[in-house]
This record gives C-alpha cells, sequence and structure tokens, in this order.
C-alpha cells in the first residue's frame, strides 16, 4: 500500500478516500466555461444546476490530494482513457461522497499504467450518481528511455 | 431542455466547427484544476505542467505543451449537450481514449456518429454512438463511444 506518499507510488488495491463535499454552483461553472459547455444547465442560476459528468475526473485529483499530499512524483501523468457512467443527475447543493481503489497497475510496452475505479454517491442517501474508470500513464517516456536519459 | 434535432436516425453524423486548441485553451484546463479544487470564487494557478510550459513538457520527453486528453473528452460531451441536451449529465455513459497527443494550435473537429437507437416501453429513447475527435486532416486524436438515455 502506497497511500500517504506520491501518486506514482500508488499500486493495485490501493484505497483512495472516501472524501465527502458539497458541490458548488461555482465549480459547476467554471468548469463548464473552461471547457466551453455554454449550457444553461451548466451556466445558469443556482436552480437547475447539474454537474457535467467529465467533473468526476477532478475528483481523482481530488482523491490524489487527499491519498497522496506529496504530489505527483518524479513524471507527469499522461490521461489515457476516460469511462464515466451517470445512473443519476447529480445537483447543485448536494453532499457527495467520493472514493475510489486503485485496481490496477502494469506495465505496457516499457510504460507503467494505472487504472482506478470510482464511486461518486448522495452522502443524504446513499444513492449511486456517477461510476468512473480512469488509465494513465505514469510517465510519457517509456522506462528505459527515463533510465538512459538520466544516466547521460 | 432536449435539442429540436432529435429524433436521430442509426448513421447520422455530426461534427462540431474546428476549434484551434490554442495555448489559452489548455492553460483554461489548467487552471480550472487548482480553482475548482479551492473553491472559493478566486482563480488560483498551478506549478508548470505538460499542458502549459514548454520547458517543463519537454523535460517530459514531450516536443512542446500538449493538450489535457479532458478537453477533447469535454468537446465530445459539449457536442452530446448540444444535440441530447440534459440526459447527458442525468443517464449516459461516455467512454473515451487518448490515441495521439494535440499540439498547440492543432485544429480539433469532435464528431459523433448514431450507432443505434432503442425504444422502450417507459418512453425512454437510448441513442448509441461512435464519438471522436480529428484534426483537418482526418487525422483520429481521440475515439470513443457513448450511450444517452433520452426521456
Amino acid at each position: 500500500m502506497a497511500v500517504g506518499r506520491y501518486v506514482s507510488d500508488l499500486d493495485t488495491g490501493d484505497v483512495l478516500g472516501p472524501v465527502e463535499y458539497v458541490l458548488s454552483p461555482f465549480v459547476v461553472r467554471e468548469y463548464a466555461h473552461a471547457n466551453e459547455m455554454h449550457h444553461p444547465f451548466f451556466q445558469g442560476l443556482r436552480e437547475g444546476l447539474v454537474m457535467p459528468p467529465t467533473l468526476i475526473h477532478l475528483d481523482k485529483l481530488r482523491l490524489y490530494n487527499h491519498a497522496c499530499p506529496a504530489g505527483t512524483g518524479p513524471d507527469a501523468r499522461i490521461h489515457y482513457e476516460y469511462d464515466c457512467t451517470v445512473h443519476e443527475p447529480v445537483r447543485v447543493g448536494a453532499r457527495l461522497s467520493v472514493g475510489g481503489r486503485v485496481t490496477q497497475r502494469f506495465t505496457k510496452r516499457g510504460r507503467d499504467m494505472m487504472i482506478i475505479e470510482m464511486e461518486l454517491h448522495d452522502v443524504a442517501n446513499g444513492r449511486l450518481l456517477v461510476s468512473y474508470r480512469d488509465t494513465v500513464l505514469l510517465a510519457y517516456a517509456p522506462k528505459q528511455v527515463a533510465k538512459e536519459a538520466a544516466a547521460s | 431542455m432536449t435539442n429540436p434535432r432529435l429524433p436521430l436516425p442509426t448513421g447520422t453524423e455530426i461534427r462540431t466547427a474546428p476549434r484551434p486548441m490554442t495555448r489559452e485553451r489548455m492553460r483554461w484546463y489548467v487552471d480550472a484544476q487548482p480553482t475548482i479544487g479551492a473553491d472559493d470564487g478566486r482563480i488560483h494557478t498551478q506549478p508548470p505542467t505538460i499542458h502549459d510550459d514548454d520547458a517543463y513538457a519537454r523535460k517530459n520527453g514531450l516536443p512542446g505543451i500538449i493538450a489535457d486528453g479532458m478537453i477533447s473528452t469535454n468537446w465530445i460531451q459539449g457536442l452530446l449537450c448540444d444535440l441530447f441536451g440534459e440526459a447527458v449529465a442525468s443517464r449516459s455513459r461516455l467512454r473515451t481514449k487518448y490515441i495521439a497527443p494535440i499540439y498547440e494550435d492543432q485544429i480539433v473537429i469532435a464528431a459523433v456518429r448514431v450507432t443505434s437507437v432503442a425504444h422502450t416501453m417507459a418512453g425512454v429513447t437510448s441513442y448509441a454512438l461512435d464519438v471522436w475527435c480529428e484534426d483537418d486532416a482526418g487525422k483520429m486524436l481521440t475515439v470513443g463511444e457513448a450511450l444517452v438515455h433520452v426521456a
């Protein structure tokens, strides 16, 4: 188990969170604006605002910050795959609980990869709102290339 | 709110207007992350990333900054919202895979193609779609699938 250090140290079986928070209008509007999604249900008045499903990806960073306060590690991560299922809409003002687990860490073509599976629940009733599966490369350069670069 | 273009028959293909992946667009996403994390109504920035700092990107083996993959996913999601409205945020699935880096000023077009349409007794129409982003030469950058249930 590598929780408590760098994200790059995480390993299969590591549990992240849960972390609770309240979804604010600012978060929904700001995320939608940054991604040019100018839909009224993302950027309108507070009543009726709903979470853009992709915002679940920033909950992964919330879990990283909670579980790995030392930061990313030596290399920048590269996102490889996003897989999100929305079971029910997530409304602004809801108290939410997000948790995750590292389900796989493996090497593919010389690169370390990691899969995290996450769930977002409504704290008030325990209902599952969003499921998310995230796959990342833990470094862009394959391990051998990185070793040679470090040695030169 | 449902887009008046519905219903969409199988085979329908829809694309966004071309958008250049400018340095600013990359930085908007970079800055959004700590800003949303802080959730205090003010903008926050973060240390250099491969999405906003060329030197840092080169140090990580890249030729220069590249876009965060979530931008292309969000552009696909935005197109789905244009078509299906709030249903995308209510009951849906979206899977995307980043098969090529998107570099500064590369032109990006998000696209969807309806692969099947199913109607349920409850009055829900389920659209399955192929989704992708390509550049202006037709090179695939991001690929995936979506499922949207429209009540």
